[in-house]
């Protein structure tokens, strides 16, 4: 009677808390279930429902907290969330399990088609936009950008706030909170910003020592460093006052506090704005008790006040045995195993200034300072715009008289004190600590009935589109349209989201969201084991990000289609990650893009050594993590989350087994199987690249078994396999992206009833063969975006 | 007594940074330790709180034998110096920490208390028992309390099972909404403490002017209350709150400002590339903020959980998290209980600097009371039961030490915390799920 599952275990994906009954009941269940007909023609949801779906789903077994008895599918509308919930699981063909009955491919299709239909009209008829927080902090990245844009002052907002948590995948949903430290931190950081845009002196000198990466190779030439040089580092620094300051360079000593590297002279350069200020030699030391041969490496020079930037290098000498000629790569870092062959820099410090000269004439004066009064008459009025046109600005909105009168009598009170520059100071810390400024408020207007849909203001709107778009405060202009209702006409909304995303800050999308989204986040912290991973340096780490922004940037800027991010014939390498790659004939530290041909290893994210490397462990790779990733991030239905108490599987079997060998054990014992049946397949067909994402054939000399799936049933063989079975439905990962979008864009998280808007925006989306832009224009029009929910 | 350029040696950061970068000289303060004879004798002065994630090799951890400590454990071999002010205390759990996860061990190592399944804004916890310390003990000082970590890196898609990140990274909750920030820069801890210098009458106009902003924020928050929901109208109450701590804080400074001296310190520069490093550089700082009476309560998480930090260092390139599901595997077992011996041998290197600094009649160690250990009992199978946890310090004579203590049956870990409440002067009756207090501590 059944048709009984293959052999293998099932899959099965089941919340949590009932994983265990749930295995059990499946088994019981389907045995009481009729045995799987081919599905004929159009069927009713219900005849679809009640036939594969109840055996598991019903009151008495409630699988995963489902029971689909209590429903009707003739009326969506009442229970929308469960309906999303089976829709979402239909869609990805997760559910029947691979393996248990399931309907045909037609009758998929329109069972999905038509729960998407009555779900989207259930929708329209009452919209629910969901509600985003009314108070909403700036995240570090935001204000850091804010600042910049306000009064053209780059800050490392690292050093000056906390960082922030991220829920959601991302770090600006829980931001409703105002802690004593953070405060503080923020009234200490708008003192400091409110000393470098204004340029009072300093009570002494400050400094800062800026330190390279210790695992940095240095017998190269870096990017954006002079030619002929090799190692060092380019900081781009913010000099407070016109004066004199003085630059130190350290070199990187070994345990013995002797200089690495050191066995006959090198030359190394000071550099101002790609301008040699000096040229150092370095030697051997000699003698007794001889001096450190960096004590020297010390200069004071006369500099602008402003952004510089401040280089170090060494000059590469002709004779040093050249890098490029030897395979494989080896890092020089490491003392002890791969120690570096010439001398390196340790840290460039900069103290000052000195004889401080004045405040100079820097970009963030210029900005901040919209008039200079000659005389102390005209002093009062010039205050007034400067002050009124920083906090339309801050604000985000036209500044009423009541907003006015703080920051004024700020201005007014140092002024007499101290004068004209000072009182500027001292309004501009005021906005800055000032909630108007550090919180987005969005308020329900006034005399709603709860629980309204609303549209929100036009202000709201760009504040909400510039910091979905360039993680900062909206431009003059965006405000402007805002003020003059354009914003909500579609043709001029579009225009604004167009020439936004046009706009240099637009990068933020990659830097800030994609760099959540992707993880690329966590390559800072990834350190893979030295032994196994020699060549594993700073070097390799930066490149690993840079392939993967520059790729995403070029999909943005050249508005191509959002699937190249899972297939593309070109990616972005330098010497140093075409030799991880195995690309050759690629010279020198500059990123280029590359064509690739058809059986090319790379290509598409799933190829980029950047994911594969946060997505393994320090010794080795990590299916479990991989196929869960895909799963969450491109195709949007994670697996619950792990069993309490149950610890990942991976590691709790012994040795000697590889991986996949080691998880199929796991897999026999079915607490463990419903899910990592879901997660492992699909990090299995990526077991071809190592943890740092180099490509193999073989694992301890055992060759790689790269056969893997999907939770659709599908089965594959390798990357190229993957990536297949993702392109056959595109909507899933247009979809999933969009979502990621959409979560960043409103700091909430996605809930079911934001479904029919994605929907409808990857269907817009789909007939302009899912260009970027047409997601993001979707988004910038979609119901959850436009809109708000009443308390 | 004086802190002189000689109890605070000009290099006490500079051996962790590495760099000995002539900075100029920080004109830091470090107030007079004028407070000390305001507190009554018999009073714990001070309450520090160390997280280790992750658990432990329990059977490497707990000392033999009970009563009396006469015999360390492999892995805290390094506390031996330490012993006679040291408590081990075996089989505490923490029950609303279940179902097992990462998450809730780190949230409910000091709280006790259930954390909501949440990925969104509407975490709830419990105020951790370092809060309600420093709500009696640290209204005195400029800081009431201070929160430390080590992982400079937000990390994204690693918080575990469903929590927000919060419950993960955060120690100290002032309420059970408020997660602190912490912080685990030691430049940015140093200006924290000390400030960024100057006469005093520069540092008198700076916080003046600090003052005043901040009632103008007062206002302008305040102004954000009209037509506000109850949950939103709470928010900004918190706001306000905020901002009243802050002005007391302000105040405290200002009155030690008046009377401080000027050490020869420099601020750190930068952070230690060596984990050992930055985190003596952080116990340094928790030193000097103890000394100079800043603060009189802290907290310091020496790692995340789920971390994947590796201890080269030690000879372990494992990343740690996988190394604890262990799985039985004598050799992960042997890596991860040097990971544990390792971090308590930090732990004993803030002890005998506490121990080393004199102190009124004795020593910083004699009148604080120290608690560490973690959330989680056997991180192989995720576990809140028998967890590794000591107590150290004299506790104002309140604690004596060489004891473990051993129980028969699972026993909260919140009858520790209220143990800890009380030797610090808050009385309470209850703390989360306690059912008393640990008598063996009580009596001395």
């Amino acid at each position: 009677m059944f048709a009984r599952p293959s052999a293998r275990v099932r899959p099965v994906r089941l919340a949590a808390s009932t994983l265990l009954l749930a295995v059990i009941f499946t088994a019981g269940a389907s045995a009481q279930q009729p045995a799987a007909a081919p599905l004929q023609g159009a069927s009713s949801e219900r005849a679809i429902v009640d036939q594969y779906c109840l055996g598991c789903h019903n009151t008495t077994a409630k699988i995963a907290g489902l029971a689909l008895d209590t429903v009707s599918p003739e009326n969506v509308g009442r229970d929308t969330d469960v309906w999303e919930k089976v829709l979402r699981r239909l869609r990805a063909r997760q559910m029947p399990p691979a393996g248990m009955p399931r309907p045909g491919e037609r009758a998929y299709g329109e069972v999905v088609a038509s729960l998407e239909k009555s779900l989207d009209r259930a929708a329209a008829a009452h919209p629910n936009p969901g509600r985003t927080d009314t108070f909403r902090r700036l995240t570090r990245t935001e204000y850091r950008n804010a600042v910049r844009d306000l009064i053209a002052v780059e800050i490392d907002a690292a050093s000056l706030l906390p960082s922030d948590e991220s829920s959601h995948g991302f770090d600006n949903v829980t931001v409703g909170d105002l802690s004593p430290t953070l405060l503080d931190r923020y009234v200490s950081a708008a003192e400091k910003i409110g000393r470098l845009a204004v340029g009072r002196p300093s009570r002494s000198p400050d400094g800062q020592t800026i330190r390279l990466p210790p695992d940095l190779t240095q017998e190269e030439h870096i990017d954006g460093l002079p030619i002929g040089t090799r190692g060092g580092a380019l900081v781009p620094y913010t000099f407070p006052l016109d004066g004199e300051y003085e630059f130190t360079i350290r070199l990187t000593r070994d345990r013995n506090e002797d200089i690495e590297g050191l066995r006959e002279p090198h030359e190394l350069e000071l550099l101002l704005d790609e301008r040699r200020m000096e040229l150092f030699t370095v030697a051997p030391p000699e003698g007794e008790s001889p001096p450190a041969a960096d004590q020297h490496l010390k200069i004071r020079l006369p500099v602008k006040a402003g952004s510089h930037k401040v280089a170090a290098a060494f000059l590469k000498k002709p004779s040093a045995l050249l890098e490029t000629e030897r395979q494989p790569y080896q890092a020089h870092f490491n003392y002890y195993r791969h120690p570096r062959i010439q001398p390196a820099i340790y840290s460039i410090s900069i103290v000052g200034p000195y004889d401080a000269a004045g405040p100079g004439e820097t970009a963030s004066r210029q900005r901040l300072f919209v008039c200079r009064p000659t005389r102390e008459s005209e002093e009062e009025g010039c205050a007034q715009r400067i002050i009124e046109t920083l906090m339309r600005r801050a604000y985000r909105r036209p500044v009423t008289a009541r907003d006015f009168a703080g920051p004024l009598a700020f201005y007014r009170e140092a002024r007499a004190e101290e004068g004209f520059e000072a009182g500027i100071e001292m309004a501009l810390r005021a906005v800055l600590v000032s909630p108007e400024f550090l919180f987005r408020v969005e308020r329900d207007p006034a005399g709603l009935t709860p629980k309204t849909a609303y549209r929100i203001s036009g202000l709201e709107l760009a504040s909400r589109l510039s910091f979905f778009l360039w993680s900062s405060v909206p431009d003059d202009e965006l405000l402007d349209a805002a003020m003059r209702g354009d914003l909500s006409k579609p043709a001029l909304l579009e225009r604004q989201v167009k020439r936004m995303l046009a706009d240099e800050r637009s990068r933020a999308l990659v830097t800030n969201f994609a760099s959540q989204w992707l993880y690329l986040r966590n390559l800072d912290s990834m350190t893979p084991d030295m032994r196994l991973f020699p060549d594993f340096d700073d070097n390799l780490r930066q490149a690993l990000r840079q392939e993967t922004e520059l790729f995403f940037e070029t999909i943005l800027r050249e508005d191509r289609s959002v699937l190249d991010l899972l297939n593309a014939d070109y990616t972005f390498v330098n010497e140093r990650l075409a030799k991880h790659y195995g690309i050759p004939n690629i010279y020198g530290s500059r990123f280029r893009r590359i064509s690739l041909d058809e059986g090319s290893k790379r290509g598409g994210l799933l190829r980029h050594g950047s994911i594969l490397t946060v997505t393994s462990y320090a010794t080795r790779t990590s299916p479990v993590i991989r196929g869960k990733w895909v799963l969450e991030n491109f195709l949007g239905t994670p697996p619950p989350p792990p069993l309490p108490n149950v610890p990942s599987l991976e590691n709790t079997v012994g040795e000697g087994l590889s991986v996949r060998e080691r998880l199929a054990e796991h897999r026999a014992n079915p607490v463990c199987a419903g899910c990592h049946q879901l997660m492992d397949p699909a990090g299995f067909s990526l077991e071809n690249y190592d943890a740092v994402g180099r490509w193999r054939t073989a694992e301890a000399g055992k060759p790689i078994d790269a056969t893997g799936g999907l939770p659709d049933g599908s089965e594959f063989d390798g990357v190229a396999g993957l990536q297949q079975a993702l392109l056959r439905r595109p909507e899933l990962f247009a979809g999933t992206f969009t979502e990621k979008l959409l979560t960043y864009a409103l700091g909430r998280g996605v809930e079911p009833y934001d479904a029919p808007a994605v929907r409808e925006i990857v269907r817009k989306a789909q007939a302009e063969n899912f260009r970027f832009s047409s997601l993001v224009q979707g988004i910038a029009n979609s119901t959850p975006f436009q809109m708000r929910r009443s308390r | 007594m004086i802190i002189t350029k000689k109890a605070l040696p000009r290099r006490t950061f500079l051996r962790g940074v590495g760099a000995t970068v002539a900075l100029p000289l920080l004109d830091a303060m470090v107030p007079a330790m004028t407070a000390q004879s305001a507190t009554p004798a018999n009073a714990v002065r001070r309450l520090g709180f160390v997280y280790m994630p992750m658990g432990s090799d329990i059977k490497n951890w707990t000392p033999p034998g009970e009563g009396n400590l006469n015999e360390l454990s492999p892995t805290l071999s390094s506390l031996a110096g330490v012993r006679d002010q040291l408590t081990v205390i075996t089989n505490l759990e923490l029950k609303n920490s279940y179902p097992g996860t990462h998450a809730t061990s780190n949230a409910g190592f000091l709280s006790a208390a259930k954390a909501k399944w949440t990925e969104s804004t509407d975490y709830h916890l419990g105020t951790t028992v370092d809060q309600i310390a420093a709500k009696q003990i640290g209204q005195e000082t400029q800081l009431p309390s201070l929160e430390l970590a080590m992982d400079l890196l937000s990390t994204v898609g690693q918080c575990d099972n469903g929590y927000a990140c919060v419950y993960q990274n955060n120690l100290s909750w002032s309420s059970p909404t408020t997660p602190l920030p912490y912080e685990a820069h030691p430049r940015i801890v140093f200006e924290r403490l000390f400030g960024e210098g100057g006469s005093t009458s520069d540092r008198r106009a700076a916080l003046r002017q600090r003052a005043s902003l901040l009632d103008w924020v007062k206002e302008d928050i305040s102004r954000l209350q009209n037509d506000l929901g109850a949950d939103d109208r709470g928010k900004v109450s918190q706001y306000l709150d905020s901002v009243r701590e802050v002005e007391r804080r302000i105040q405290k400074a200002e009155a030690q400002t008046a009377d401080n001296i000027l050490p020869d310190l420099d601020r750190p520069v930068g952070v230690p590339a060596a984990y050992a490093d930055h985190a003596r550089l952080m116990f340094d700082l928790q030193v000097l903020a103890w000394q100079g009476d800043v603060t009189r309560v802290i907290t310091f998480q020496l790692a995340r959980e789920t971390s994947n930090r590796t201890y080269p260092e030690i000879g372990i390139p494992d990343p740690h998290h996988p190394l604890t599901h262990h799985g039985g595997n004598e050799e992960k077992i042997a890596k991860m209980a040097r990971i544990n011996a390792f971090h308590v041998s930090l732990f004993a290197y803030f002890l005998e600097k506490l121990r080393a600094t004199p102190e009124g009649g004795g020593t910083l160690l004699d009148h604080s009371l120290l608690l560490y250990g973690s959330g989680m009992g056997n991180p192989n199978v995720h576990d809140h039961v028998n967890l590794p946890i000591l107590v150290a310090g004299g506790g104002a004579g309140k604690h004596r030490g060489g004891r473990h203590i051993r129980y028969a049956q699972p026993t909260p870990l919140a009858n520790l915390h209220l143990t800890l409440l009380e030797k610090a002067g808050v009385r309470l009756d209850a703390f989360a799920d306690s059912q008393g207090k640990i008598d063996e501590l009580l009596s001395i």
